[in-house]
Order: structure tokens, then C-alpha cells, then sequence
């Protein structure tokens, strides 16, 4: 029963494929979409898929942000003073609000994240988000409630041998957004890829763990707050210039709950890919439901509910998983059927539900599935001695 | 001397968990502490290793004082650990738990290792290789890819101690690494402590199972309701009366 160790077959080419077809398909979208509605769509669905990749940043690292929204408002907020009162370009004030939003994320995340544990980092982000939207409101600097209006473009940039980048019409906010877009990928990859990204892994999985392997919990959380937080406070800058007039109502929980929700349904375990494609579905969708008047966004938030419900994976987990994860999409779906044959007989007379039970055993079955996918060599023979 | 415990107590509100222990670990010895269920042996590996705050007393470290601080400043130190209850990255394939284990030993500067350039990528290439061996070595190659959590109980016991190994440690703590396994998993984690503790390393073992310490240690110390009762060479504590009616007693009605 001697079984030989076979390095997983590397599947990094197919990634790489991917990943230039969606370039390539995201760089020639605007020749085929004109139509500036459907552009403005395609704009602020980067905008929170960038969101929502700072999102999964902490969430690696076992934090589950309820702030974000907030410091995508402090980058908001200061490319606004920046470019309205202070007189700086689009241009400056990009990396400086990036850049201020990271330092007011260092200095909170002393006390936010400190000593204490993951759930007074998800109270204490909740916290932040509220005083943000109170604090701007009160402070007539900021505009109070009415925000700031006027927010200038972005100067026109000349490009030797290109036309002129000017930001007269949807398009060129669309590449300057998709630029952002895979600024953030490339630098979320190459960190996910280094030891700061299997220090987080590792702190996610198991703190005591990590610690005992001397990764310094602490420090490193509170490092991926920070670099998120910049993201936040970079797309923040680009969001403010882009929409021309701030408020704080835009960058309230609500957004905030939106981006968690596109990063789990496309898949949290991708860590990029994932906010992508869960952001563009759910910005088109409430649009190709349109038809249905008044009903669309309770048809939005229902297909959402089932999604998060049949495919704790994501959608990508499923297309990776292959038929593995077909499988587990209908024993979800049979799961849901006991639930409801059983919650019939219970009527009937007494009977002990093991919903509970079943509950917790499946979805491991579920998470178990890509690992035959993967390409490793079966694990049936450990499995045996585990009985 | 490595490792000078003094006077350590460790108070829950009224409880006295661990109630004013010393002793001393000299290099290169391997060194058992047991005593039976509730003894205060894990809280005095955590308080050791910084997983735990201690009320009162100190603990020496290669000389210095690291009472108070952080677990993750201790293991930078040199003192390695495992857990009781199998504390692994279980999504992870194994060798990526190894792996995992060599955070403080990258030398490359971290811009390059940013950047992913060849330098960085080599010397992690050589890391991955160091867990390699480590795992074959510790009799894990053939499940280096294998996901953790499909591992078999024993495996992944052995698992958490090549983790601890590859942190480099001067000193390791194991925490009950025999508990719940078979006779012949026994055996095998007994000789590869003795290989660990042949390549220079110094070992503390909690344990619950007295009898295969009792031919693995030098030294044993014997806890009882958080006090030290006595310690000295296995034969002398195996008929020490207190221990007897403290702990072997009991089990052997």
C-alpha cells in the first residue's frame, strides 16, 4: 500500500489564460457597449469589486470588516477637499487620499484592532462606519448631509501616439477605472503570493497556531487593515471625481453589506477573481430584471439569499469544482427538501429534527470536493485509516 | 541550563492552577512533566510559552527573562511548540503547514520578496525542499500534498511536531504527543523524539501516558492540583509513595 507523492498538477497556466481573456475582454468592452448607462454600470461595478477585494484582504486574516465603506468615504472625502479647496489635480490627490486613508486606518487600527478579538474588530469597524457618517454630517467643512458638489475631472493626459485622455465621456473614466482595477489585482496577487499572504492564511486558519510559529498576529492584521484601507481611500478618490457630487448616505453600512455579499457570491477562496465577477453580476442584475417592474430588486435580493444558500463557494467554487460541485449543489437542494419533508411530519407527532446535525456535516463534504478536483492523487487511502 | 522556571503560579479569580512551580531543563535532556488529569501541565506549557499570562514568578529562557512576553516573541527566540489537540492548518496541503513554519527564517530583504524576484523565489524553493526533508525524514513524504484535514489521526500528531521543528528551536515543547494513539504510533513518535533530541534539540513532553515516558525521559517532574510533588530520575519517581498515591495509584485500581 506504498503510495507515491506526486507534486499537484500546477494549474497556474489556465489561471494566467484566464486572466488575459478577461483583460482582453475588458479592454474591448467599450467599443461594443456605447451606451453610457451601461457603461456607468460597468464603472461602479469596479469600483466594488475593488471594494470588495479589500474586503477578502481582511477577511484572509480572520477579520470581517463592517468599515470599508468608511474609508472608501475618508478617500473620497479628501480627494474632494483636495481638489475643491485646496487647488490640487485629480492626479495629486489620487495616491495622497490613498495614502491619508491608509494612515488614519494605521492609527485606528491600534485601538480597533489592539488586543482585542475578532469580534470587537467587526464591532468596532461597525463603530467606525457610523461615526463617519455622523461626523461628516456634522461638520459643515465637509458639507454636512448635502455633501460636496463640483468634484473636478481628472486634467486630460496626452499619451505620445494615443488620442488625448480627456474625461469627456464614459469611456475614458472606464479605462482609468479598469486601470485602478488591475493595479489592485497585480499588487493583491503579488502580496497573496509572498509570506505577508501566507501570514495571513495562517493567522485566518489558525491564530494559536501562528503565533507559535512566530507571526505576529497583531502586526500583520493590522497591516492588511491598512493596505486594504488605502485601496479603499484609492478607489474612494477615483469614485468622488468620477460621480462629481459626495454625499455621506453613498458611503454608508449599505454599501458596505453590498460589497461582503458580491465577494461571497462569486467565492471567497478567490480572492481576486471573486469580487470581480460577483460585482458585475450583481450590478447588471437588478438591471436585466428591470422588466419586471417594482419587483426587481426583491427578485435581486432573493436570487442572492439562494445563492448564498446553494453555493457557499461562490459561483467560481463551482465552476472549478466541475461535476464535484454539481454534486454538491443537488445534495444542498436535497438538504433543503428533508428540511421541508421533515418540518411537514413534525406536524404530524414527535420527532427529534437533525437538521442541526446535517447542517454541519455537509458543508464540509462541500469544502472536501475540490480537493479530489485539484488533481492530487486520491485520498481514499487515508481516509480508511481515519475510520 | 535552558530553561529556569521559577516559582510560576497562574490564579483563574479563586483557582489556583498553577500554584508556585520551579524547575530547571538542562541542554539536550529530555525532560517529562506528568501527573494526572487536571494537574495544571497544559497552563504551565502555556504560561512557558507566552499562550498564557502568568500571575506570578519568572522563566529563564537561554538567560533571559520572557515571562510576559508575546508567544510569538518566545518562538522567535528559539522555543517551539505543538498542541494538545491537534492544532494544524487543516485546509492547507501538509507541506504548506511546514512551509508555513519557516515565516522568521526568510533572509532575501522584503522588497525583493515583493517583487518575487529570482532571489526570493530560490530561497523559497530551498525552504520548500528544508519541508520536504523535514516530513520525510519524520516518515510524512509519502502525504507531503495530501490535504491536512485527510490525514489520519497519528500522522497529523506527528505533523504538529515537525511544524514546531521547523521553526528551528533550541527548545520544544510537546504537549501530550502520545495522547490517543496506538500502541506502534507510540513507538514511532518515541524513537522520533529520541532522533530530535540526538540532532541537539531540547525536549519537554507533557504527558498523560507515564509509561512510555518512563524509558523516553531523563528526568521526570511530577504535578499534582498545580504543585510540584517531586522530580528525579524516572526509576526514582516511579516509586516515589506521593506519586504512587497521587497518580499511579489511582490509575492501577
Amino acid at each position: 500500500m506504498q503510495k507515491i507523492a506526486k507534486a499537484p498538477v500546477s494549474r497556474a497556466w489556465f489561471t494566467w489564460l484566464v486572466a488575459l481573456v478577461a483583460l482582453v475582454v475588458a479592454v474591448v468592452i467599450p467599443l461594443f457597449v456605447k451606451s453610457d448607462y451601461y457603461r456607468d454600470i460597468l464603472i461602479t461595478a469596479i469600483v466594488f469589486a475593488v471594494l470588495s477585494m479589500t474586503f477578502v484582504m481582511q477577511l484572509k486574516s480572520g477579520l470581517i470588516s463592517l468599515g470599508i465603506a468608511a474609508f472608501w468615504g475618508i478617500g473620497a472625502y479628501s480627494a474632494a477637499i483636495m481638489t475643491t479647496k485646496m487647488g490640487l489635480s485629480f492626479w495629486a490627490a489620487l495616491p495622497l487620499s490613498a495614502l491619508l486613508t491608509a494612515v488614519v486606518a494605521f492609527l485606528l487600527g491600534f485601538i480597533i484592532i489592539g488586543r482585542g478579538g475578532v469580534f470587537t474588530f467587526v464591532i468596532l469597524t461597525a463603530v467606525v462606519g457610523m461615526l463617519f457618517s455622523v461626523s461628516v454630517g456634522a461638520s459643515s467643512y465637509l458639507g454636512n448631509y448635502a455633501g460636496i458638489s463640483n468634484i473636478p475631472s481628472p486634467g486630460t493626459v496626452k499619451i505620445p501616439g494615443l488620442p488625448a485622455w480627456d474625461f469627456l465621456n464614459k469611456s475614458a473614466w472606464y479605462y482609468l477605472a479598469l486601470i485602478l482595477l488591475v493595479l489592485v489585482a497585480v499588487i493583491c496577487f503579488a502580496l497573496y503570493k509572498s509570506w505577508i499572504g501566507r501570514a495571513w492564511t495562517s493567522i485566518g486558519l489558525n491564530t494559536r497556531l501562528a503565533s507559535s510559529i512566530g507571526v505576529n498576529v497583531f502586526r500583520y492584521r493590522l497591516l492588511g487593515f491598512v493596505i486594504a484601507s488605502g485601496i479603499a481611500g484609492l478607489i474612494g478618490a477615483f469614485y468622488a471625481s468620477y460621480v462629481v457630487n459626495i454625499d455621506p448616505s453613498q458611503f454608508s453600512t449599505w454599501s458596505n453589506i453590498y460589497l461582503q455579499l458580491y465577494a461571497i457570491l462569486g467565492g471567497i477562496q478567490y480572492a481576486i477573481a471573486g469580487p470581480i465577477l460577483g460585482s458585475v453580476i450583481m450590478r447588471f442584475l437588478p438591471t436585466a430584471l428591470s422588466s419586471i417592474p417594482g419587483y426587481a430588486d426583491l427578485v435581486t435580493g432573493a436570487l442572492l439569499i439562494l445563492f448564498i444558500l446553494f453555493l457557499p463557494h461562490g459561483l467560481l467554487g463551482l465552476l472549478s469544482q466541475g461535476r464535484a460541485g454539481l454534486t454538491g449543489l443537488r445534495e444542498n437542494l436535497a438538504r433543503v427538501g428533508r428540511f421541508f419533508s421533515q418540518s411537514s411530519e413534525r406536524a404530524d407527532g414527535p420527532r427529534v429534527p437533525d437538521v442541526a446535525d446535517s447542517g454541519q456535516r455537509e458543508p464540509q463534504a462541500a469544502i472536501e470536493a475540490p480537493v479530489t478536483g485539484e488533481g492530487s492523487a486520491p485520498s481514499s487511502m487515508n481516509k480508511a485509516d481515519e475510520r | 541550563m535552558i530553561l529556569d522556571v521559577k516559582g510560576v503560579t497562574k490564579r483563574y479569580g479563586g483557582l489556583v492552577a498553577v500554584d508556585d512551580v520551579s524547575f530547571t531543563v538542562d541542554e539536550s535532556e529530555i525532560l517529562g512533566i506528568i501527573g494526572p488529569n487536571g494537574a495544571g501541565k497544559s497552563t504551565t506549557l502555556n504560561l512557558i510559552s507566552g499562550f498564557d499570562t502568568l500571575t506570578s514568578g519568572s522563566v529563564l529562557f537561554d538567560g533571559r527573562n520572557i515571562a510576559g512576553m508575546k508567544a510569538e516573541r518566545i518562538s522567535a527566540l528559539g522555543m517551539g511548540r505543538n498542541f494538545q489537540s491537534s492544532l494544524l492548518f487543516m485546509q492547507l496541503p501538509v507541506i504548506e503547514n511546514v512551509f508555513a513554519a519557516y515565516h522568521l527564517q526568510l533572509k532575501t530583504p522584503a522588497w525583493k520578496r515583493l517583487l518575487h524576484l529570482p532571489a526570493a523565489k530560490a530561497e523559497e524553493a530551498e525552504l520548500r525542499g528544508k519541508s520536504g526533508e523535514i516530513l520525510d525524514k519524520l516518515g510524512l513524504g509519502d502525504l507531503k500534498y495530501e490535504i491536512t484535514r485527510n490525514l489520519a489521526y497519528g500522522h497529523q500528531r506527528i505533523l504538529s511536531v515537525c511544524i514546531a521543528l521547523a521553526t528551528n528551536p533550541k527548545l520544544l515543547l510537546l504537549d501530550e504527543p502520545l495522547t490517543g494513539m496506538n500502541q506502534t504510533e507510540i513507538q514511532t513518535m518515541v524513537e522520533l523524539i529520541k532522533w530530535i533530541r540526538s540532532t541537539g534539540i531540547t525536549v519537554i513532553i507533557i504527558e498523560h501516558n507515564i509509561q512510555a515516558l518512563m524509558s523516553l525521559c531523563d528526568r521526570l517532574v511530577v504535578l499534582d492540583h498545580g504543585r510540584k510533588i517531586t522530580e528525579g530520575l524516572p526509576k526514582d519517581v516511579r516509586t516515589n509513595p506521593e506519586v504512587i498515591e497521587a497518580y499511579l495509584g489511582t490509575e492501577g485500581d
